[in-house]
């Protein structure tokens, strides 16, 4: 029998009965990342060794989940993807992973990304391109590729992932599952590979809405480690789920979702689109108010550029200490200048080079004012336009994306161009205010899944997260496993 | 404030000890002048220089400082763990001076 496709609740209680064990759990878990490594390449490292745990009452033990490769791993390769850490071996856990180790959750992969979450893709990681398991000529999105590709292809229920701009919830669209990232700070960042330190996240990938809040309400916690982190204990995210929306109140922004914002849309955008008004009036029979709102077209034009100016720039100072020379591969020169610069050189990927380029350019002292500053003052008037929506409403519901999964074979790829529309970059705002956030699957469009986000004020994860579960009771989109039409 | 220019691009890689190929290069003017294109719309925002800069989520946060308590550090074994070239207890380099 297969179990991997099952919840953690379900999985939790054949444990308990002595249905399965552990060890049979952790042995179909290798067996599917195995599989899945071949078919999508899903994965840095395999822990074929990786050995059962005691089944306790904590839900999450003896269940096999995987980690995304910026979390460090006692022990455990953690390359970020990338070349420049592609022999590190870290002696210590990031918060969020040894939470998980501490409770019996078993990590049976580590999983690829784009090189050090700075990608949108899934294709910048050292060790090659994620493929999307409901078809392989399209990509995963990132920079959770690997997790969002495993926990759709069945391998396990959860796998970690960390957030700087969409990293969850863009991939879990486009895999047609769950992503959840949490209120800034809820989850400690102690030992993440940092990427920009005022926008990173941790968070999760499942396939269901209650399997997110088992898995955060494991995770989060004030630490010691993390000045960020604070104290969410009296915020119980799983026992919180009742379904009971009725009442609630939504907006969406119509600057983003109207179809004539849009000149000559695709096909595929006009059927997202209308996919999503189709769900709005589903939830609005549910009993919730569902309202339109306006937000200025020219903060909305910015975010991507805000984003990309902030995270850049904090990048920069972040990777500082990549040099090769305490740790990773050491470079070729007769100084240390020429090591650093031959081992950055060959092992940064050109995505990351760029970016490191682009925000050492912004920090200057004489860009400062029109890049750097400009970006932060457009960060605040973007969190205040969504902090006043807030007010009145319990969260925005916006749809993910332009459509299903992008193909593969295009020149654009990550690449900033200029049309992007607020309806590709949205996302990010969540990360500007440190919002709660999750993404749910809505639909189909040519056999491609799709996805909708609810975003609402910081730590209101409780109701961000039962609004998300009463709209998934709604769908029938829940627990679902891709299967490649092709 | 000057263009940013391909000379320029090749000059903050070179402080930056990263080494660009012409390509490198291009796409990072190509993707540069979007978002100089986007901060020209940005500084159209009326007041925008009167905005207090964001550079906090949480910027309302009230930080709890831990107890001012030396704890035990890392060990050096550890920290040298990963390092490719050490001697002893320490990380090894070409001679800087001399």
């Amino acid at each position: 029998m297969k179990y991997m496709n099952l919840s953690i609740e379900e999985l939790h209680k054949l444990l308990k009965k002595g249905e399965v064990t552990s060890k049979d759990l952790i042995k179909e878990s290798l067996e599917l990342s195995h599989e899945v490594q071949e078919k999508y390449n899903a994965f840095v490292t395999i822990l074929d060794d990786a050995k059962e745990t005691e089944v306790t009452d904590n839900l999450l033990s003896g269940i096999p989940f995987g980690v995304k490769d910026n979390y460090s791993t006692k022990g455990v390769l953690s390359t970020g993807s990338s070349n420049t850490l592609k022999n590190y071996v870290p002696f210590f856990d990031a918060t969020g992973y040894e939470k998980l180790k501490n409770v019996g959750a078993v990590m049976v992969n580590k999983t690829v990304m784009d090189e050090f979450g700075m990608g949108g893709t899934g294709t910048t990681g050292h060790t090659g391109t994620v493929r999307n398991p409901w078809d392989r000529t399209r990509m995963c999105a990132g920079s959770s590729s690997g997790s969002a590709c495993a926990v759709a292809a069945g391998v396990y229920p959860y796998a970690t992932g960390s957030d700087t701009g969409d990293s969850i919830r863009k991939p879990a669209a486009y895999c047609g599952i769950v992503g959840y990232k949490p209120t800034y700070g809820m989850i400690s960042r102690y030992g993440l590979f940092a990427f920009a330190s005022s926008l990173d996240h941790l968070g999760v990938l499942t396939r269901n809405v209650k399997d997110a809040a088992i898995v955060v309400d494991n995770m989060k916690g004030i630490d010691e480690k993390d000045m960020t982190s604070w104290d969410s204990s009296n915020i119980h995210l799983a026992d919180s789920l009742d379904g009971n929306i009725k009442g609630k109140k939504l907006c969406y922004i119509k600057e983003i979702c109207n179809l004539e914002n849009y000149k000559n849309p695709s096909e595929e955008l006009t059927k997202h689109l209308n996919n999503f008004k189709d769900k709005i009036d589903l939830i609005r029979k549910s009993g919730v108010q569902v309202d339109e709102v306006s937000v200025d077209n020219t903060l909305l034009k910015a975010i991507a550029s805000t984003y990309v100016i902030i995270s850049c720039a904090e990048a920069t100072s972040n990777m500082s200490n990549l040099t090769g020379l305490s740790f990773g591969p050491r470079g070729k020169g007769s100084n240390f200048k020429e090591m650093v610069k031959d081992y950055r050189t060959k092992g940064f990927s050109t995505l990351i080079k760029r970016r490191f380029v682009i925000g050492s350019y912004v920090l200057q002292r004489e860009n400062q004012e029109r890049y750097f500053k400009n970006a932060q003052r457009v960060r605040r008037l973007l969190v205040d336009e969504w902090k006043k929506i807030f007010r009145e409403y319990d969260a925005v519901i916006l749809p993910v994306g332009t459509g299903p999964a992008k193909k593969l074979q295009t020149d654009s790829l990550d690449i900033l161009t200029e049309g992007t529309e607020a309806l590709e970059e949205h996302l990010q705002v969540g990360n500007f205010g440190g919002f709660p956030s999750i993404t749910i699957p809505d639909g189909f469009i040519d056999g491609l899944p799709v996805g909708l986000n609810i975003t609402g004020n910081c730590k209101t994860d409780a109701n961000v997260l039962n609004i998300a579960y009463g709209i998934e009771s709604l769908m029938n989109y829940k627990n679902q496993i891709a299967k490649e039409e092709k | 404030m000057g263009k940013f220019t391909k000379e320029m691009v090749d000059d903050y890689a070179d402080k930056l000890l990263i080494g660009l190929t012409p390509e490198e290069n291009k796409l990072v003017l190509d993707e540069f002048d979007v978002i100089d294109k986007n901060c020209d719309i940005v500084n159209s925002i009326p007041n925008i220089s009167s905005v207090e800069p964001m550079t906090q989520c949480l910027d309302d946060f009230e930080y709890e400082l831990r107890e001012d308590v030396a704890i035990k550090s890392d060990s050096i074994e550890d920290l040298l763990s990963n390092c490719e070239e050490k001697e002893n207890r320490e990380v090894k380099l070409p001679k800087v001076v001399g």
